[in-house]
C-alpha cells in the first residue's frame, strides 16, 4: 500500500467537514495511483487527467459517504476510478465502435516521472510477481477485464475461446489473487 | 452440487471485475440490492482486485491537474456559500462589485454540470433500487399468499450446544414448497462464514439457503422453492462457509420438527 489507512482515514474524515488542506494531503498521497491506473486504462494522458480530476471532485463530494468498515481508502478511491474509466471505455466504445488495443496501453503515451519510493517498489514487485505467477491465460483474462475494461463475451470474442472458459480462468485468476493478497496480509 | 448462491457468488466475482454482461448483469445487479452476502462478497473481491493497480509502475500526474481540482472544489464551495441565506451588509456589496458576478456565474456553470452528472448516476442508481423493490414486493405478495394457506405448518426452532441463547420460528408450506424462517439470537458469523438452512428428510439434509444474521442475531429470510421430491420432517441451520455448501460441516445452532 502506498499510503497507511489509518492517517488517510483520519484524511477522508477531515475532508468530509470540508478541510482543503486535508484534501490536498489526500490527493497527493494517491492521485499517482489514480492517474497511472487511468492512463492504463485510457490510454490517452489527456482523458487520464481528466479522470483523474473526476475522481477526486467525487472524493470531494463523497468524503462524508466513507465507511472505513466496508474497505481502505485505497480501495474506495481505486474502485472510483476503475468504475468510472470503465464507463469512458464503454462510451467511447459505442461511439467508435472501433477497438483498437496496445500491447502494453502504458507505452501509448508516456507521461510524467516514474515514482521510485522504495516501499511502493517493493508492493510492486510483490504485485508483479504475484500476477506472473498466475497462468498466462488466467492473467490475460484479468488484465483485458480489469485493465482493458472488456466484458466477459468481448474477451470470449477476443481470445476465440468460449464463454465459459473465459469465466472459469477469470474466477480462478481471481480466488489466486485472493490467496496471494491474503497471504501477504497475514 | 453448485448451490443456488455460489453461482451467485461466481457472478459477483465476475462482476465486480466490470465484466459481467447481458441478461446475467441486470439479473445480477437486482439480486445485489437485496443480498448482504453477495454485497460483502463483491465489495472484498473489488478490495482485492484493487491491487492489481500495484503490479505497473506508477507515473506522477501534471501538477496543473491538481491546480484544477482544487479550483472545481473552491469553486463548488464558494457556490454553496453564495446560495446559502445570509444576511445583506456592506462587506456583501464590496465583494460584489470587486468582481464575484463572473466568477459566481462560472461556479454556478461548474456546479451545475457536475450536478446534471450527478443526478444522472442517482437516476441510474435508483431504477436499480426500483427494480429490486418491485421484484422485493412480487415476491412478498407471492410469500404472503403462500403462507396465508391453511397448509401452512408453524415450527418452532430451538437453539443448541452451539448457540444455546438462539431460537427461530419458520413458517413452511408443504404444499407450495416455499417458507419464511425467522431467527432471534444468532451470533453474528466471521466474514467468511455465513448461516444455511437445511430442510431433512430422514437422515438426509437438503440445502433451503444461505442467509446472515444482523447485530442482534435476527434475519427474515424468505425460504426459495425446494425440490418436490423430498418431504421433510425436520429443519436446521448450520454454520459454513460464506458461499454456502452442499452437505452441512459446520455446528447445528438451530433444529426443529415438524
Amino acid at each position: 500500500m502506498i499510503a497507511d489507512s489509518p492517517i488517510a482515514i483520519q484524511l477522508i474524515k477531515k475532508v468530509a467537514a470540508q478541510d482543503r488542506e486535508a484534501f490536498s494531503q489526500l490527493y497527493d498521497r494517491f492521485a499517482s495511483l489514480v492517474y497511472t491506473l487511468a492512463l492504463r486504462m485510457l490510454k490517452v494522458r489527456h482523458d487520464a487527467e481528466d479522470l483523474l480530476q473526476e475522481v477526486f471532485v467525487q472524493v470531494w463530494r463523497q468524503a462524508e459517504n466513507y465507511n472505513e468498515e466496508r474497505g481502505t481508502p485505497e480501495a474506495w478511491i481505486i474502485n472510483m476510478a476503475h468504475s468510472r474509466a470503465i464507463d469512458k471505455l464503454r462510451s467511447i466504445r459505442r461511439r467508435e465502435k472501433n477497438i483498437v488495443f496496445t500491447a502494453n496501453p502504458a507505452d501509448a503515451e508516456s507521461a510524467g516521472s516514474v515514482e521510485s519510493s522504495a516501499a511502493q517498489s517493493e508492493v510492486r514487485l510483490t504485485m508483479n510477481s504475484a500476477l506472473s505467477a498466475l497462468p498466462e491465460s488466467q492473467r490475460k483474462v484479468l488484465e483485458l477485464a480489469y485493465f482493458d475494461g472488456l466484458t466477459q463475451t468481448e474477451i470470449a470474442e477476443r481470445l476465440a475461446e468460449p464463454l465459459g472458459t473465459v469465466k472459469t480462468r477469470m474466477r480462478a485468476g481471481i480466488q489466486r489473487l485472493r490467496e496471494i493478497i491474503g497471504s501477504r496480509a497475514a | 452440487m453448485t448451490t443456488r448462491h455460489e453461482t451467485w457468488l461466481e457472478q459477483g466475482d465476475i462482476y465486480s471485475i466490470g465484466a459481467l454482461d447481458g441478461e446475467q448483469l441486470k439479473d445480477f445487479q437486482v439480486h445485489l440490492a437485496g443480498c448482504a452476502i453477495c454485497e460483502r462478497h463483491v465489495r472484498e473481491t473489488r478490495q482485492t482486485l484493487s491491487a492489481l493497480c500495484q503490479s505497473i509502475d506508477v507515473l506522477t500526474p501534471p501538477s496543473s491537474v491538481k491546480a484544477g481540482v482544487l479550483a472545481t472544489i473552491t469553486a463548488a464551495a464558494e457556490t454553496r456559500r453564495a446560495f446559502a441565506p445570509r444576511r445583506v451588509s456592506m462587506a456583501w456589496h464590496r465583494w460584489f462589485f470587486a468582481g464575484a458576478v463572473p466568477f459566481a456565474a462560472a461556479a454556478i456553470f461548474v456546479f451545475l454540470i457536475w450536478n446534471i452528472m450527478a443526478t444522472r448516476n442517482e437516476v441510474a442508481r435508483l431504477k436499480t433500487q426500483l427494480a429490486a423493490m418491485q421484484l422485493d414486493a412480487t415476491q412478498n405478495d407471492a410469500l404472503i399468499q403462500s403462507l396465508s394457506d391453511p397448509e401452512v405448518r408453524s415450527i418452532q426452532l430451538a437453539g443448541l450446544a452451539a448457540a444455546p441463547q438462539a431460537r427461530g420460528k419458520l413458517f413452511w408450506n408443504p404444499a407450495t414448497r416455499r417458507g419464511l424462517l425467522l431467527t432471534f439470537g444468532l451470533p453474528r458469523a466471521a466474514p467468511d462464514q455465513a448461516y444455511e438452512l437445511w430442510g431433512i428428510a430422514g437422515d438426509e439434509p437438503v440445502p433451503a439457503g444461505v442467509f446472515l444474521v444482523d447485530d442482534r442475531g435476527e434475519t427474515r429470510f424468505v425460504i426459495p422453492e425446494l425440490a418436490r421430491e423430498r418431504s421433510f420432517d425436520k429443519f436446521a441451520v448450520t454454520l459454513e462457509s460464506a458461499g454456502g455448501v452442499s452437505k452441512p460441516s459446520g455446528p447445528m445452532v438451530l433444529l426443529g420438527t415438524l
